[in-house]
């Protein structure tokens, strides 16, 4: 996009009048976004995300511009608009350093593979969830592909570029009956190309998202209640996500909004959860090399049974908090100045099995899949809907229910986990915060909460 | 430049074009512990073309405008539009006979000094700093949108609107005790600088964070309850989609055959109305270049008909109604009508009932098609026909269909939440709530 050369110069431009950090993000980013429904193409959308960003920081103090014109010129006019905020002593750029690999694995790249290919695929798995039952009147499947081009150099020397390969199918079912309608849906992604089709089982995925939407017609709604509840393993990792992932985010932290600030070597949860934040978990939807702010993606520890280990920490917030970054710097594109953001998080397998923990539940709910969910990390108040679920009666899975939802505080939850089976799996999700919507994993093996507020709309009314 | 990338995919073999392009000027301040945290300035260009190939439509969006990536952009669409199977109305317009006047906003916010607008910053956080029931403000933030969007196609459409406007807010963190902490804000949108008040801003802020201190859950049961205008706005905004004749043609909504038919209480008038003089934006054409005007969705309970693209409304023979937004189907300005019943009146006659101010994750906990929900939530107890508590904690269910059906009352409090959606309050006859 920019010569090495030209960026030196802007950076240098950036820091003659009192910034001591200056950074330039530039981006290229190509997307597809490929639509099934009933068996036909119903559409193709293809999308260009195009252009720089240009942040300066004095002290913690920040500013940040972005514009998708992208030249010399046009970026030197940015500069000199954003440092007009500062005024002091000028500071010398260190030179541009050399870019290190990226980890490049992509085995059949979006533009590599014929669209005829990509929509037969995205046909056969429509047709499986159409044909499972009469019932089902919608039967979508998407096939969502990014490619990220993304260079960064700021004026620590850091001279780094990263390609990000994410493709992601979203299965969607529709049934109806007796003017009822229900929804069931799956989404796996992956840092993967075409090659996710060969790597995942979709079609078997195709029939459960089918059965799951039969399903729902026949379950009852979730009677309101407090009891244990069994989260299963994969996306039921949104608790984690939501309850503990964000408060332990430097933005939360930084500003003393959260229940862990000051915690570090404390006791937050019990001693079955242990949990990471990895940024660099082979193929995952949630994985990149290098950050947004360049430095290279790590595996770092939160919870060690149930012992606060650490943050998540981007740049800014590093300098605020005197402490080092995590490898953490996310952001959805050049509009955004990056910040700490999760990527791949999951609570490590414990040692139970999942047959046991069913079993030793005399009366509780099984959340089987996960919607999505919310926290407020000032207050710790967190919520998220259970998509697919099922009553456990007498340490068996009896009725399946619709409509419960869950809440909590994310400080209460961690203490009451009191089984962690041995499954990890992942599941994918996008994750909105301050700096946009990127792509996360969240995991864990299934666990057990004690006890936690169930809603819904079942019972007396 | 729009007119020569028409001619380029014309001459390419794409029969019919359109572009929309919006351009974006922007400018976000924020202020944390009275200094300036963070400025952000952008000026960004997007574009998407649509294109009719082989009579099948297909969408580029993007933001390099350079001439090869346009060429490149041409090129894909017209494969995509190869690959595309399903047999379905394609249309560029050529535009309706005439359009409504709007009143354009041209304040330009660039010639208020930048100082000017972080000295608003400060003032609006130390205001409500100087609570002692305010732990502190995470923060405080002010944006100014320019935004002008360009409608050209090739059969000879050329439109153009114009929008400036700037909001302003800070979210408090209350504190009665470690177990109790509470946020709160409330975004102030502005046409011109001189429509901020802070005093105003800083004393609406505190009411709402004051009163949500010591909430405390409630017994599980089913109660009447009441929304206030922001939250029914909310729940109306999510549903929304299922009026869509997008969705009527997809099978993604359950009122698919049931146009003419009483679906809710005689009570709800919905109206779709992107003209409406109350609401924060007002528009004139949707994104496909139809004429916008007002419509009654459902006219006393009675549903009256879908909203329509140009796709969609030759899919089911009728006429657009202006509703063609992003690639798809969607409201502008959606009102509930109002009643006459004052907030205080509403209140009075409840014995035993909770009022909802705060819906949180309803981007999870609905499901639009079955219509259920399930959302966490917070407001006060009424008791005696008075505001007895706060409550926090507790999870508000039912079902969007049945709940329509089960309106007792709509308040005469009418307010437009920034998405455009208005309701007044609504006290709901009984709906399940999931406490302790």
């Amino acid at each position: 996009m920019l010569e090495k050369n030209k960026l030196q110069i802007l950076l240098e431009a950036a820091l003659q009048t009192g910034a001591d950090f200056a950074e330039i993000f530039l981006e290229d980013t190509a997307s597809s976004v490929i639509r099934v429904m009933n068996g036909e193409v119903t559409s193709i959308d293809r999308g260009n995300v195009f252009g720089a960003g240009v942040r300066l920081i004095q002290n913690t103090d920040e500013v940040y511009g972005f514009t998708n014109e992208v030249s010399y010129d046009a970026i030197l006019t940015l500069v000199q608009n954003l440092r007009a905020s500062f005024s002091g002593p000028l500071h010398k750029a260190v030179p541009l350093g050399e870019a290190k690999p990226y980890v490049d694995n992509i085995k059949r790249p979006m533009e590599s593979v014929p669209v005829s290919e990509k929509t037969a695929k995205l046909q056969k798995l429509s047709n499986i969830i159409k044909s499972h039952d009469p019932r089902i009147v919608q039967a979508i499947a998407q096939l969502i592909e990014t490619r990220q081009k993304v260079w960064v150099a700021n004026s620590e020397g850091v001279y780094q570029d990263d390609l990000r390969t994410y493709t992601r199918v979203v299965m969607m079912a529709a049934s109806s009956e007796n003017g009822l309608m229900q929804q069931a849906s799956e989404g796996p992604g992956r840092y993967m190309g075409f090659e996710i089709f060969d790597a995942l089982d979709l079609e078997t995925l195709a029939k459960e998202v089918a059965v799951s939407s039969i399903t729902l017609l026949s379950a009852e709604d979730m009677v309101p209640q407090v009891m244990p509840v069994v989260l299963h393993n994969g996306f039921g990792g949104v608790i984690f996500h939501e309850a503990c992932g964000h408060p332990l985010e430097a933005t939360a932290v930084a500003k003393g909004l959260s229940p862990f600030v000051g915690k570090l070597g404390e006791k937050v949860g019990s001693d079955k959860v242990t949990a990471y934040d990895d940024g660099d978990v082979e193929s995952a939807w949630g994985r990149l090399s290098f950050d947004d702010e360049g430095k290279q993606t790590q595996k770092n520890l939160l919870i060690e049974n149930g012992v606060l280990k650490g943050y998540l920490i981007d740049y800014r917030n590093g300098r605020k908090m005197k402490m080092t970054p995590t490898g953490s710097g996310r952001r959805q594109s050049y509009k955004f100045s990056p910040t700490s953001r999760m990527n791949s998080t999951y609570i490590a397998p414990g040692t139970d099995k999942f047959e046991d923990i069913i079993k030793d539940t005399k009366y509780g709910l099984f959340a089987k899949k996960l919607g999505g969910g919310t926290v407020v990390p000032a207050t710790g108040e967190f919520n998220f809907a259970v998509q697919e679920g099922y009553l456990i009666e007498d340490g068996k899975l009896t009725k399946p229910v619709r409509g419960a939802m869950l809440i909590g505080q994310g400080k209460d939850v961690l203490f009451k986990i009191d089984r962690v089976a041995d499954n990890l799996e992942f599941g994918q999700g996008m994750c909105g915060s301050l700096s946009g919507s990127i792509p996360v994993d969240v995991g864990q093996p299934t666990i057990r909460v004690s006890s936690m507020t169930v809603g819904g709309a079942g019972g007396k009314k | 430049m729009y007119q020569s990338w028409l001619k380029l995919g014309l001459d390419k073999g794409i029969s019919d074009l359109e572009i929309y392009a919006v351009k974006n000027r922007s400018l976000k301040l924020s202020v944390y512990q009275n200094k300036l945290d963070q400025h952000v300035q952008s000026q960004v260009t997007s574009v998407t073309i649509r294109g009719i190939y082989n009579n099948k439509l297909s969408t580029v969006r993007f933001e390099n405008l350079s001439q090869i990536n346009v060429d490149q952009m041409l090129n894909q669409l017209i494969e995509n539009a190869k690959a595309l199977t399903v047999v379905e109305p394609a249309i560029i317009f050529e535009g309706s006979k005439s359009y409504p006047v709007v009143e354009e906003d041209k304040f330009d916010f660039t010639s208020v000094p930048v100082t000017e607008k972080i000295e608003l910053l400060k003032q609006l956080e130390q205001g409500i700093l100087s609570n002692p029931s305010v732990a502190q403000v995470q923060t405080t933030q002010y944006q100014e949108v320019e935004s002008e969007t360009t409608l050209v196609n090739s059969k000879g459409l050329n439109l153009s609107r114009f929008q400036s406007y700037a909001y302003a807010y800070a979210i408090g963190v209350f504190k009665k005790d470690e177990s109790d902490i509470q946020t709160a804000y409330d975004i102030k949108l502005a046409k011109k600088f001189s429509d901020f008040d802070v005093e105003k801003m800083i004393q609406t802020t505190l009411a709402m964070g004051l009163a949500k201190l010591g909430g405390k859950s409630l017994p599980t049961k089913a109660y009447p309850v009441i929304f206030s205008n922001e939250m029914f706005s909310d729940i109306l905004n999510v549903f929304g989609s299922i009026f869509s004749g997008e969705a009527a043609f997809r099978n993604m909504t359950s009122l698919k055959n049931k146009v003419g038919e009483k679906i809710f209480d005689s009570k709800i008038n919905l109206v779709n109305d992107p003209l409406h003089k109350e609401a924060f934006f007002k528009v004139p054409f949707d994104d496909e270049g139809v004429a916008c005007s007002q419509r009654y969705v459902v006219k006393e309970g009675v549903f009256t008909g879908f909203n329509h693209n140009l796709k969609t409304a030759k899919i089911f023979n009728t006429e657009p109604t202006g509703n063609g937004f992003g690639g798809g189907v969607q409201m502008s300005n959606f009102v509930l009508q109002p009643g006459n019943t004052s907030f205080e009146d509403m209140i009075k006659g409840i014995e035993d009932g909770v009022l909802i101010t705060d819906l949180i994750g309803l981007h999870a906990g609905v499901k639009t098609i079955s219509g259920e929900f399930s959302l966490q939530a917070s407001g006060q107890k009424i008791e005696q026909g008075k505001i007895a508590h706060p409550v926090k904690m507790i999870v508000v269910s039912g079902n969007f269909f049945e709940m329509m059906n089960k309106v007792v009352t709509l308040g005469s409090d009418l307010k437009f939440n920034l998405s455009g959606v208005a309701s007044p309050s609504v006290l709901i006859e009984s709906l399940m709530i999931s406490g302790e």
